[in-house]
């Protein structure tokens, strides 16, 4: 992407940027060999798994070829699963990075005891996803939960809601729950950037008369993009694979309405024993999620 | 708090134990000659609470004291862990030495991949008479064969009442068939109070207790030649009494599990419950103004002659066969159930882990704890309906033992029939097929 | 005038509106951590405790091994996250401001591979670790850990790093500083918010993680906070409420005051607007 000004440009490159170029990969490859020796050897295994049926607690089975894939591309449970996946993706997501910008902008300005307003805007990021997740049940309860009644008290509802049991409630509330718990991650690094955007850019743009939303989108947001681009890109690998949430929230239900990709790995591998059928399923997962990242870095690859 | 160094401090305690055992042994002194080789023993349980690690702490400082070349790790796993866990531990050979509280399904499946140690030899060692009867047969899979056995009877699907309301409402005796529990519920449900609080949401509670509730139609899951037997007229039975309790139980109900229906009951919020004897403790604990006024029962059934059927999780304990120092093994698998350790075990959850040992549950000093004073009545009730109890790995005693339990109910297949019957108003028919298809492909593993 | 002055309070009142709501969880947890047992499912619940008590944080203390999980898991996360950073740093300047073949591939394999769910990964990196020898210590997770949360620091720092203009180091170059040299003197300091960002992220993800420490770790001595805490206090049958709040509590709030005051690293962009143009 950036190169340093070094000779005119020449056939081949120069001694220099050789042994730069060298250093180059110096740097970069001790993370290389941590990560080839501990994912690359699990995502091996996870392929030849998936090749064979698998007998979880004792990981021995028969070879079954393409069975798994079939049984996958098949049976409607896969496809029903990746639908509803999309959906809480692209849901929170789109929540994760609405508040996560809105307040990482608010937070930028001078508000009063404005750092202890900062912690307490991450705290859901820092809270363990288990207690938030209990927490979240005890506040939806029906029966002695703050949500139902603040609102009966306010009046907003004068008998108290299901939120978790039936649908769209359930998947809203999910939606909802898992917008909290992520969105600070947004805020963190959208925040980290706009300190370094140049003051004299937004003097310039006032100077022009451009107003606050003009200059948002003309200054803020140009700036910001190499960030959110990268942030969108991790948050939606992210909540694709989110698990423990979803789980511990509604356990995939009502029925399978909010069971997705990740719930539906699980329950092969550990409910049902099976861990071949859920090494293809993962893989199909991980297949899924590459056309998405493919697509994706070429379309922002192309704008810049 | 205690760590190693507390194990060492209970160990001058009971130097006196230790002088005796010494006294005894010095008439083998050329073995004593050889340095004895120290060995560790791993201890693996899900079940670790802060009173019942307090307990598992005394039971391993009296062991260790008698033999002192062996120490015991206590290593904790969780509900939701054990099954990755062990299925690593099993792959790679570095299993634990003991493992316990898991559900007897898991252990009869594990069993049925030669993966456990036969436990004949510890049961021997304990005192095979000193069990209730039929406790152990649910882990009599293969014909003499034992590959556990429980380690306290839970009573999982057992009624509670209130009797203050239910002498309100003008009802007399505890709820015996269905058609008096709906009767009951109309006249208990109002006054911001739920008449019950079964649970409907998609986990395992749904499936264990619907499981319960179609044997309490008469009908059964599998045959007792493990056919799959869900589709049947009492199953249809059972869904139409599950479908009129719902609207006696709070609307969150379709998604409760164990602890909102726990919660609901001891908050006062419904004047029936369904859970074990852990409603005990939470009620001195939470809302001590009802406890003067709970009582249980066994669950009501459809008609006078259908028996009752408790379930009974049968938390278990077992070997795995690849567990290193078999022998030093066994010796402290046997000694769990030791008196003073055992019953201290069970006074950690007293009326929620109920003793197997019929000995146990005449013994003074467990019958001395407060709760199990107060509600004695309660827990010798549970007691005896548990160690009669069954699950969905044994239904009946005329069923063969079912290796493949703990899938089906982990496949949630059982709870998501409730739902789509009850909460979507699906056609039962094909439900039910559908289920029945279902059950056989997991069966068939 | 009067909306000059008007503006200022309208957004600090949205803002703290907004903030009180997102944490209202947190003043939840610790006002339940503070109720005797008798308060916690009252009907209607209470808003303030009725009586406050701060037993259960005392037996918390005392009577479970909670200080020793906790001192894991500030030894996980501090060590996760240097070896993350530090890494990560040298990688995302190396995929920046050099050039050599395969750059943009090893960019691309660094994320790709991680876009198996951890499920099916976990069993075999469990075997690895036994193969390893390691297994069931407190370095078998940090190693786990550094490995998952590695691709996106990368991946995040690179970001930052591009955000950073060439002027900057190139100016250092000419005036005679080695490669290394001017990284450290002159793209560090301008770094700084991206790495105490990513630092943090990388923290608080290893504080947090769930599925690897209970698959790869056993012993109560070697458990970090998540499965030792969790598995402590939340069974199938029943769940420790009191304790677990005050357990929550324990735990978020010591996160919180150290963000409160790094906040001051990351709002000081060195050099922010240092080179015109």
């Amino acid at each position: 992407m950036t190169t340093i000004a070094t000779d005119p440009p020449r056939n081949g490159p120069s001694p220099l940027e050789r042994s730069y170029a060298r250093l180059g990969v110096l740097l970069i490859a001790p993370t290389i060999v941590v990560f080839s020796a501990v994912i690359v050897y699990p995502l091996l295994a996870a392929i030849y798994l998936s090749v064979f049926s698998i007998y979880t607690p004792t990981l021995e089975g028969e070879f079954v070829g393409a069975d798994n894939y079939v049984k996958m591309l098949t049976g409607g449970v896969f496809w029903s699963s990746l639908w509803t996946t999309l959906i809480w993706t692209v849901g929170t997501l789109s929540l994760q990075i609405i508040f996560g910008v809105g307040l990482a902008l608010l937070l930028h300005q001078n508000i009063w005891f404005r750092s202890l307003a900062r912690s307490l805007v991450l705290f859901p990021y820092f809270l363990s996803t288990v207690v938030a997740v209990l927490v979240w049940r005890w506040l939806f309860n029906d029966l002695y939960g703050a949500l139902n009644h603040g609102m009966m008290q306010a009046g907003i509802i004068d008998m108290p809601l299901d939120w978790l049991g039936s649908m769209p409630n359930a998947m809203i509330g999910v939606i909802l729950v898992g917008a909290w718990k992520y969105f600070p991650f947004v805020v963190i690094a959208v925040l980290a950037r706009l300190q370094t955007i140049p003051e004299n850019l937004y003097e310039a743009a006032r100077i022009d008369g451009a107003g606050p939303v003009a200059r948002f989108i003309d200054v803020t947001l140009p700036q910001l993009k190499s960030v959110l681009t990268v942030i969108i890109l991790l948050r939606a690998i992210w909540d694709f694979k989110e698990f423990d949430l979803i789980f511990l929230l509604t356990g995939g239900g009502p029925v399978t309405s909010t069971q997705t990709l990740s719930l539906l790995v699980y329950q092969e591998a550990f409910g049902l024993n099976r861990m071949g059928q859920a090494a293809a399923y993962s893989v199909g997962m991980m297949l899924v999620m590459l056309v998405f990242m493919i697509l994706y870095i070429r379309r922002t690859g192309k704008e810049s | 708090m205690t760590t190693i160094k507390g194990l060492n401090a209970g160990l001058k305690r009971r130097s006196v134990l230790t002088g005796m055992a010494a006294a005894s042994a010095a008439a083998m002194i050329p073995r004593r000659l050889y340095a004895q080789e120290q060995i560790t023993l791993r201890w693996w349980s899900p079940q670790s609470s802060p009173e019942q690690l307090a307990a598992y702490r005394t039971q391993i400082a009296n062991f260790e004291a008698l033999h002192t070349n062996i120490t015991v790790a206590f290593e904790r796993t969780s509900d939701e862990g054990y099954a990755p866990q062990l299925a690593a531990a099993f792959a790679s050979g570095d299993v634990p030495n003991v493992v316990t509280h898991l559900p007897s399904f898991a252990v009869s499946s594990y069993w049925s991949n030669g993966l456990v140690e036969p436990f004949n030899d510890v049961i021997d060692m304990i005192g095979a008479d000193k069990f209730y009867d039929g406790v152990n047969r649910i882990y009599e899979i293969d014909a003499g064969q034992y590959a556990g056995t429980s380690i306290g009877n839970s009573a999982a699907n057992m009624i509670w009442l209130r009797k203050d309301l239910m002498q309100e409402a003008g009802i007399d005796s505890n709820p015996r068939t269905w058609d008096e529990l709906l009767s009951a519920m109309g006249k208990l449900q109002g006054g911001g109070v739920y008449g019950a609080a079964l649970p409907y949401g998609r986990n395992s509670m749904t499936s264990l207790i619907f499981a319960g509730v179609i044997h309490q139609a008469g009908g059964m899951v599998f045959s007792p030649e493990l056919e799959v037997a869900i589709d049947s007229q009492e199953t249809r039975d059972a869904l139409e009494f599950y479908r009129a309790m719902r609207e006696y139980c709070p609307p969150g109900a379709t998604n409760y599990s164990w602890g909102d229906s726990l919660t609901a009951f001891v908050s006062g919020a419904s004047a029936t419950g369904i859970y074990t004897g852990r409603v005990l403790t939470n009620v001195l604990n939470q809302n001590p103004g009802i406890a003067d006024h709970i009582t249980c029962d066994v669950y009501p059934t459809k008609s006078v002659d259908i028996e009752p059927w408790t379930f009974n999780d049968f938390p278990s304990v077992f070997i795995p066969k690849a567990a290193d120092n078999m022998e030093a093994t066994k010796q402290f698998a046997a000694f769990l159930f030791d008196p003073e350790g055992y019953i201290e075990q069970l006074h950690a959850a007293p009326g929620h882990v109920l003793p197997v040992l019929s000995s146990i549950a005449e013994d003074p000093t467990y019958l001395a704890n407060p709760v199990i004073e107060k509600y004695r009545a309660e827990v010798d009730l549970m007691s005896t309906a548990a160690a009669n109890g069954f699950n969905l790995g044994w239904e009946s005693p005329e069923h063969k033992p079912n290796t493949n339990a703990g899938e089906v109910i982990n496949s949630g297949v059982i709870a998501e029939m409730v739902q789509r019957v009850i909460l979507n108003d699906e056609n039962v028919d094909e439900v039910l097929s559908d289920t029945s298809r279902r059950i056989e492909e997991i069966a068939q593993g | 005038m009067t909306s000059k002055m008007l503006r200022p309070i309208i957004l600090n009142v949205v803002t703290w509106t907004l903030v009180l709501m997102i944490s209202f969880p947190l003043f939840w947890m610790i006002v339940t951590s503070l109720k005797p047992q008798t308060e916690l499912f009252r009907i209607p619940p209470t808003w303030l405790p009725e009586t406050v008590t701060f037993e259960h944080y005392w037996r918390l203390l005392t009577e479970t091994p909670f200080l020793r999980f906790f001192r894991n898991s500030v030894v996980l996360a501090t060590s996760t996250t240097v070896f993350v950073v530090a890494l990560g740093t040298l990688g995302a300047y190396s995929l920046v401001r050099f050039r050599f073949r395969g750059r943009e591939t090893m960019a691309m394999l660094v994320l790709f591979t991680y876009l198996l769910p951890s499920v099916v990964l976990i069993i075999p990196l469990y075997l690895m670790m036994v193969w390893l020898g390691i297994s069931n210590t407190l370095f078998s997770l940090i190693l786990a850990h550094t490995t998952f949360a590695l691709p996106y620091a990368l991946w995040l720092l690179r970001s930052f790093m591009e955000g950073i203009p060439d002027d900057l180091e190139n100016a250092a170059l000419v005036d005679g500083a080695s490669r290394l040299g001017a990284f450290k003197d002159v793209i560090l300091p301008q770094l700084l918010p991206g790495i105490i960002s990513t630092a943090l992220f990388t923290f608080i993800l290893s504080w947090n993680e769930y599925l690897y420490a209970l698959v790869l770790v056993n012993s109560e001595s070697v458990a970090p906070l998540t499965t030792g805490v969790m598995t402590m206090l939340i069974s199938a049958f029943n769940i420790e409420w009191s304790l677990l709040m005050a357990a929550s509590v324990m735990m978020s709030v010591p996160l919180i005051i150290v963000f409160a005051f790094l906040q001051s690293y990351l709002t000081s962009g060195f050099g922010a607007g240092g080179v015109k143009g």
